[in-house]
């Protein structure tokens, strides 16, 4: 189709406006990390990487490292795993009462987190999973439900039913026919939703804010903002070990962008 | 590849299985195995959402210090809403900020959208990738990017000095006036490539046809804009409208890391009031209340949209 000359500079000029806007402050950013001036000027001419390292020894962000990856692995795998038999309770087998039980747990989409999250400190605090990452991966997970069940619900049910019913015939009990049958089909949504997972539970703030109070246990997002309070003089060091915790979700982003735009897409409501 | 492991399955695991599989007996049967599969995931939805959610209500009904015996108080909780001036102060912040969490983002979104959806442009999905980029990095970074780029000898400032407008220059998050406006655009930044996708999605289900047809007739740009576009996104654009107002609601980890609120009471947000009285100093009812009036208005602003997109729509 033909465009005028000038309507295209025009869409180019407001295009690459709009990316200067986004790429500034995380390019300021990163020249920031690499500046060997506290103020994190930035300094082409002399790159100082080993900010990288110092930052992670001052931030103290292995220990940090160490909890963000045993909360996000954990909650992500036994989210997926939930997901999975829920949707296909839902999708699939059917559930007694399910024109009940399927709306409540749409509902906790759209919930938000701020109206569960008292009761559920003063729960947790009696029960002793306060300042426990077992306590913040099982918030994560019995938050995911309805996400998960959701999810996964649609995809079952868009397969083939005749699919089932040979595994069925076959002598395949519901088990294997989940495993075996549908499982594999449904992989690509399966990704989508642990990516989305993965990245909702690393950014994870304020939950984390909330149930961890040890150092030693908390995660990154804590450990930069404590870091950003006591090293705020020292900002190359701090755009360093910013840019350290953000690589796992970026590097999936960049490896993964279509699952993770469509799945923020659709799966939207949660946030 | 699924029928090729259907001949390995070993038949017969289930004994179950001899009801033939559309008959009534057997679909009962099967519900009852699904009640089973749904049980892992409904008893945690139940533990971690349905039940806080029952208890908040009973908690905002009363006044406790998260120690002491809790006074029931009756509704006092929530008619602080209308008295309590920080309370009245993180409302009328909200309004301000559903310019720039929903309209503002909405609008550049849908110019950008505009821009990348009508047609094959070069290096269309880079710039797809770098302006939805925001939305995957952690709040904490943000909030730790923008607090240095509008400080006080920050980036925007040292440019402003550069250009002449010392008069302009100041501390962007520590100005009572500006503070706000301030937090908005960062909320905007994140939020706008978000918004963006979200409608390149949604116009990709227009047919070329009509616009080459507008073109035909002679529509500009804006004309195709008006008349194809917008109308053809009215549902993406309530799902925007929905997850963005109920952000600006919902803001705490932006206000949190950059201004805690301040100065005075100038970024005060609902959701940091409740962590304020949920866990500073505990006046537990007081903050649970807040909680449940977000997850009321969240509601109603979810359901109010989607009746209004609906009621638009030509059967």
């Amino acid at each position: 189709m033909k465009t005028s000359r000038s309507e295209r500079t025009m869409n180019y000029f407001v295009l690459t406006l709009f990316a200067a806007a986004v790429v500034f402050p995380i390019g300021w950013t990163v020249l920031a990390a690499l500046s060997p001036d506290r103020s994190g000027s930035p300094d082409v001419g002399s790159l100082q990487w080993s900010n990288f390292a110092d930052a992670w020894r001052q931030g103290d962000l292995g220990h940090a490292m160490l909890a963000s990856t045993v909360i996000t692995v954990c909650a992500v795998i036994i989210q997926a795993l939930v997901a999975i038999l829920s949707g296909y309770a839902l999708g699939v087998l059917g559930v007694p009462g399910s024109k009940v039980i399927f709306p409540v747990i749409l509902l906790g989409l759209m919930i938000s987190t701020e109206v569960i999250v008292i009761p559920l400190y003063y729960q947790f605090r009696d029960l002793g999973l306060t300042n426990s990452w077992l306590g913040l991966i099982a918030i994560h997970v019995g938050m995911g439900v309805p996400f998960g069940a959701f999810w996964l619900r649609a995809t079952f049910r868009a397969m083939p039913r005749s699919l089932v019913e040979a595994a069925e015939i076959d002598g395949a009990g519901s088990w294997r026919r989940l495993w075996q049958v549908l499982v594999p089909i449904a992989r690509p949504a399966i990704l989508t939703l642990t990516l989305l997972n993965f990245m909702w539970t690393w950014n994870d703030y304020f939950l984390s804010l909330i149930f961890i109070s040890s150092e030693k246990l908390q995660p990154v997002t804590l450990a930069l903002g404590n870091f950003q309070g006591r090293y705020s003089t020292e900002f190359n060091l701090l755009a360093a070990a910013a840019l350290i915790i953000c690589v796992p979700v970026v590097l999936l982003y960049a490896f993964f962008q279509r699952q993770f735009i469509s799945g923020v897409m659709s799966g939207a409501l949660k946030e | 590849m699924a029928s090729a492991q259907l001949a390995v399955a070993v038949p017969g695991r289930e004994r179950t299985s001899a009801a033939p599989a559309g008959s009534r007996k057997g679909r009962r049967r099967r519900r009852w195995i699904g009640l089973v599969y749904l049980a892992p995931g409904l008893a945690l939805y139940t533990w971690i959402v349905l039940v806080p959610l029952g208890q908040s209500f009973v908690y905002s009904l009363y006044q406790w210090d998260g120690v002491s015996a809790p006074v029931p108080v009756g509704v006092d909780n929530y008619t602080a809403f209308f008295s309590d001036p920080e309370l009245v102060a993180a409302l009328r912040h909200v309004v301000v900020l559903v310019f720039f969490f929903a309209l503002l983002p909405i609008a550049l979104g849908l110019t950008s959208a505009a821009i990348l959806s009508r047609r094959r442009l070069r290096g269309q999905s880079a710039y797809r990738w770098v302006l939805f980029l925001p939305q995957v990095i952690t709040s904490v970074v943000i909030a730790v990017v923008w607090k240095r780029i509008l400080a006080p000898a920050g980036p925007l400032n040292e440019a402003l000095r550069a250009v002449g407008l010392d008069s302009m220059a100041k501390s962007w998050l520590g100005d009572t006036a500006w503070a706000l406006p301030s937090l908005g655009l960062i909320g905007a930044w994140v939020t706008f490539g978000f918004c963006m996708v979200l409608f390149i999605a949604g116009a990709q289900s227009i047919p070329t046809e009509l616009y080459e047809a507008a073109r035909v007739d002679g529509a500009g740009p804006a004309r195709e804009f008006f008349s194809i576009m917008l109308p053809a996104l009215r549902p993406q654009l309530a799902v925007a409208l929905t997850l963005t107002v109920t952000a600006a609601l919902r803001t705490f980890d932006l206000v949190w890391l950059t201004t805690q609120g301040g100065p005075g009471s100038s970024t005060l947000t609902p959701a940091v009031l409740l962590y304020r009285r949920a866990f500073q100093n505990p006046d537990v009812g007081a903050a649970a209340a807040i909680g449940v009036v977000m997850a009321v208005f969240c509601l109603v602003v979810a359901v109010l949209i989607q009746r209004i997109s609906e009621r638009g729509e030509t059967p």
